[in-house]
């Protein structure tokens, strides 16, 4: 039942934001916009670079995942963690981190005196996969831990090698995870703005959320902004339900919990494979982060590190982030639990899925647009001051979801499936069912609250809409810096913003993970 | 004795609590000011600003900070008539007609004949706190030759060239703007030629500035007074700002106070502040813009070479206002063929 009140507030939230944007809509206006030919150039080339950037994410991603799971090597781990946080860096951070790595005075041009053409389509595709295919690979090992480890006894008995155990285990597991990882990163591409603005070269290659931002911003048209807002879900969600429409049902099999140690045959191939897998990550992903983390080395960093500002910003940062990642999670388990109740009943199978999909939605509308939306309509009730720290919370918190559900709900359902006839029989109920299965699920709520915490952590969007003198988290502080031409000192805050994601991402997998998560993942 | 000591304990207890909650008994008036965030930052001119207003005015002045100047104008508009900002700081000049037609603006009833910003001030809803011009910056190391007039940056095909979206920042409105007054009916052709050198658009200032720094372009667009900060701040001459024969662009920030603002006395008071030294003097080394007073101490010598352009071209207000959106579709269709 409470799970049925989470989700229900999550829907109420939902359409009051909505309906407050719609009712300061005008429809006439509305077919005015549809017949510029600037916009649909705009949304051909939102597709287009949204559908390249997603698909070399995956394609890169599933070496790169295969090559983690099957090989032991130095910098593993570390590895790991550095994929957790690729995608809170924020955008001027990791642009800059690239121009450093490919730009014309950057390292690639130093050491073997190759210019890639940064600023255009490379550029964007290479932003997208710097931020993304780390978020792939960290779903698609969520894929693996759900191979029982009968198949990969089973595999090494046979004496598979790497190709046929990936043929013929890991692809059918993989497969269940891509659709939903390509929709989600599908989503984060289209409605990129600060990198495909900045790394573009030009309005030629500009998204939707341009134009929601400047409606935003700059008109407060709000007529406008929710049009494209709208436009801009009406595009998601027919392309999630194409993919949805031809990807495989995400239907868990009973399978018991993944245990790891068994060895494959090796290859030439293998080895090969894997090379590639790594190369990929250690040209694409590393350097951009290692540059980022280079202001460590100057003066400056040791200064900017005493500033009182600094550690008010970052405990601001953390009284936004910590409730908000608590909030997500809750939701989350709402979501996950409402959707496994509607599994079990005959007349509800369908619900599932579409449960799921709900949570997706939101990424479909720039938090901007939500956060303005909520905020109107608390005005018209009267509260709309007092609440703005909440509504940052709340808004961060539903930002993340699709990132908790993508964690959550298939270990969820798994139990759901294992467990099922044993509830039934013995008649265990809500909470005890909890204490049974926490064991299990920890793991994954770990890594839920893991990435809500970094999103929040690292959100830029709503918190530049309600900042004020007490409430400068650390991107707004790094902004403010950067602003006032004080770079470095802004390249240090950075540094701090990331380590420290990188230290919650750590205790949040330890702490609630418990130590066996830690060693897997 | 005993019942003395405790009477006193009592008492002082009494005392002690009186003086911990006094705060709130004679809770001063609080100043809201809705101003982007590197204003109020710590190393902005802010704190200063806020000190030294509170000296005089038994208030506190809370700065609410935005992160651009588009938002302190959003933020205003999404609360409404029940916003509790006093003061709006940090507009620009080509916002002062959409912020004037969003209702919420009261006039200041300043007098501002002291203003020296060229042609004089007479708008009756905005004071202006700053001025300087947009301009492109260069390294002076790696730019031997650099331009000297607008057009030299467009046709110059050799420039790499990084300017800001005017749809997302105020410098790109600013080039849109200056851009138009140079070369009128033939702008589009003029962005055209600029876009086949164009490294790249950003979002905003910060974005443009700092890709600059890293040596990814020639020339940047910023302020004639960007020069003066590396100088000031880092002992660092290199950056200059290119002179334009054509005259530059001016940029001006501007104030207002809202119509239903709560404290209306004390934004009055804030409003007629602007033009005080106690405002003025920190602008320069603040905010890294020029003064539009004339101050009695003299400014660093960083900012003697600030240009003072050939010529101050700027168009009405009310001209931009009507055509800021055609002109940017102008922008947009030039750059996107």
């Amino acid at each position: 039942m409470p799970a049925l009140l989470g989700v229900g507030f999550f829907l109420l939230m939902g359409a009051a934001s909505l309906a407050a944007l719609l009712r300061y809509s005008d429809l006439p206006t509305w077919l005015g916009y549809l017949q510029q030919p600037y916009l649909w150039r705009v949304v051909r080339f939102s597709l287009w670079q949204a559908l390249l950037s997603s698909g070399i994410s995956l394609l890169i991603a599933i070496p790169v995942a295969s090559c983690l799971i099957h090989r032991q090597f130095f910098g593993r781990a570390a590895l790991l963690q550095l994929f957790a946080v690729s995608m809170v860096v924020p955008t001027i951070v990791a642009i800059l981190g690239l121009v450093v790595v490919y730009g014309r005075t950057g390292w690639l041009n130093q050491l073997i005196g190759v210019q890639i053409p940064l600023y255009g389509l490379v550029g964007i595709l290479l932003a997208h996969v710097f931020f993304n295919m780390p978020l792939a690979v960290r779903f698609l090992l969520q894929g693996y831990d759900l191979i029982p480890s009968g198949q990969w006894r089973q595999a090494s008995q046979l004496g598979f090698s790497r190709w046929a155990s990936f043929r013929w285990i890991e692809w059918h597991y993989i497969k269940k995870v891509l659709p939903g990882a390509f929709v989600l990163i599908f989503m984060l591409c289209f409605s990129s703005f600060a990198v495909v603005l900045s790394l573009g070269g030009g309005p030629k290659f500009s998204t939707l959320e341009v134009a929601i931002y400047q409606a935003l911003r700059f008109d407060f048209d709000l007529n406008k902004a929710s049009f494209l807002a709208l436009l801009q879900v009406s595009i998601c969600t027919l392309f999630a339900v194409i993919v949805y429409r031809i990807a495989p049902v995400n239907r868990q099999d009973v399978s018991l919990i993944a245990v790891k140690g068994y060895a494959l045959k090796d290859s030439f191939w293998a080895k090969l494979a894997d090379s590639f897998a790594l190369f990929c990550t250690f040209i694409l992903v590393v350097p951009p982060f290692l540059a980022i983390f280079d202001p460590v080395f100057s003066p400056i960093f040791m200064d900017t590190l005493q500033s009182v500002a600094l550690w008010k910003a970052t405990l601001v940062s953390l009284q936004i982030a910590v409730p908000a990642a608590l909030v997500s999670v809750l939701l989350g388990i709402c979501f996950g639990v409402l959707a496994r109740f509607c599994m079990a009943r005959q007349y509800f199978a369908f619900l599932p899925s579409k449960i799921e999909h709900l949570g997706n939605m939101i990424l479909m509308v720039p938090g901007l647009v939500i956060a303005t939306g909520l905020f109107l309509t608390l005005r018209d009730l009267g509260w709309g001051f007092k609440s703005s720290y909440w509504i940052v919370v709340w808004v961060n918190a539903v930002m993340a979801l699709p990132f908790v559900l993508r964690a959550l709900i298939p270990v969820m359902y798994q139990q759901e499936r294992r467990f099922r006839n044993v509830y039934v029989s013995l008649g265990i109920q809500s909470w005890s069912r909890w204490w049974l299965e926490w064991p299990l699920i920890r793991t994954s709520v770990a890594q839920a609250f893991g990435y809500a915490l970094l999103l929040s952590l690292g959100d830029m969007g709503v918190i530049a809409l309600f900042g004020s003198q007490g409430l400068v988290s650390l991107p707004l502080y790094l902004f403010q810096l950067i602003g006032s031409y004080k770079l470095e000192e802004g390249a240090c805050v950075a540094v701090v913003l990331i380590s420290l994601c990188l230290v919650l991402f750590y205790c949040s997998s330890r702490f609630i993970g418990g130590v066996r998560a830690h060693v897997k993942n | 004795m005993n019942s003395f000591s405790l009477t006193t304990l009592f008492s002082t207890s009494l005392v002690s609590l009186g003086l911990a909650l006094s705060p709130f008994a004679l809770a001063k008036d609080t100043l809201n000011v809705y101003t982007y965030d590197s204003f109020s930052s710590d190393w902005g001119p802010g704190p200063k600003i806020k000190a030294n207003f509170e000296k005089e005015c038994d208030c506190e002045v809370n700065f609410v900070a935005l992160d651009s100047s588009g938002g302190i104008l959003s933020r205003a508009q999404l609360e409404g008539k029940s916003s509790k900002a006093d003061v709006l700081l940090g507009l620009d000049l080509n916002l002062m007609e959409a912020a004037k037609k969003s209702g919420l603006l009261g006039q200041h009833g300043v007098d501002t004949s002291a203003v020296t910003i060229a042609g004089g001030w007479s708008d009756k809803t905005f004071v202006p706190f700053d001025q300087g011009h947009f301009a492109f910056i260069y390294n002076s190391e790696t730019l031997p030759n650099p331009p000297t007039s607008l057009q030299e940056v467009v046709d110059n095909q050799n420039l790499r060239v990084i300017y800001q979206d005017p749809r997302t920042s105020t410098p790109g409105l600013g080039l849109l703007l200056w851009m138009k007054s140079v070369y009128g009916d033939e702008a589009a052709d003029a962005w055209e030629r600029l876009a086949s050198h164009t490294v790249t658009v950003t979002k905003g200032w910060s974005d443009a500035y700092s890709l600059f720094l890293k040596g990814e372009a020639d020339v940047v667009l910023s302020y004639t007074t960007s020069p003066a900060y590396h100088v000031v701040a880092e002992g660092e001459d290199k950056y200059k700002a290119a002179p334009a024969s054509e005259g530059l662009y001016p940029q001006i920030e501007v104030a207002a106070m809202m119509e239903n603002a709560p404290h209306p006395v004390l934004a009055k008071r804030f409003m007629q502040f602007i033009l005080q030294p106690g405002f003025q003097s920190t602008v320069a080394t603040g905010n890294w813009m020029l003064p539009v007073i004339k101050l009695d101490e003299k400014l660093p010598a960083a900012f003697d070479s600030a240009l003072k352009p050939a010529k101050n071209l700027v168009l009405p207000a009310k001209q931009v206002a009507q055509n800021r959106k055609a002109w940017i579709d102008e922008w947009l269709n030039a750059t996107t063929q």
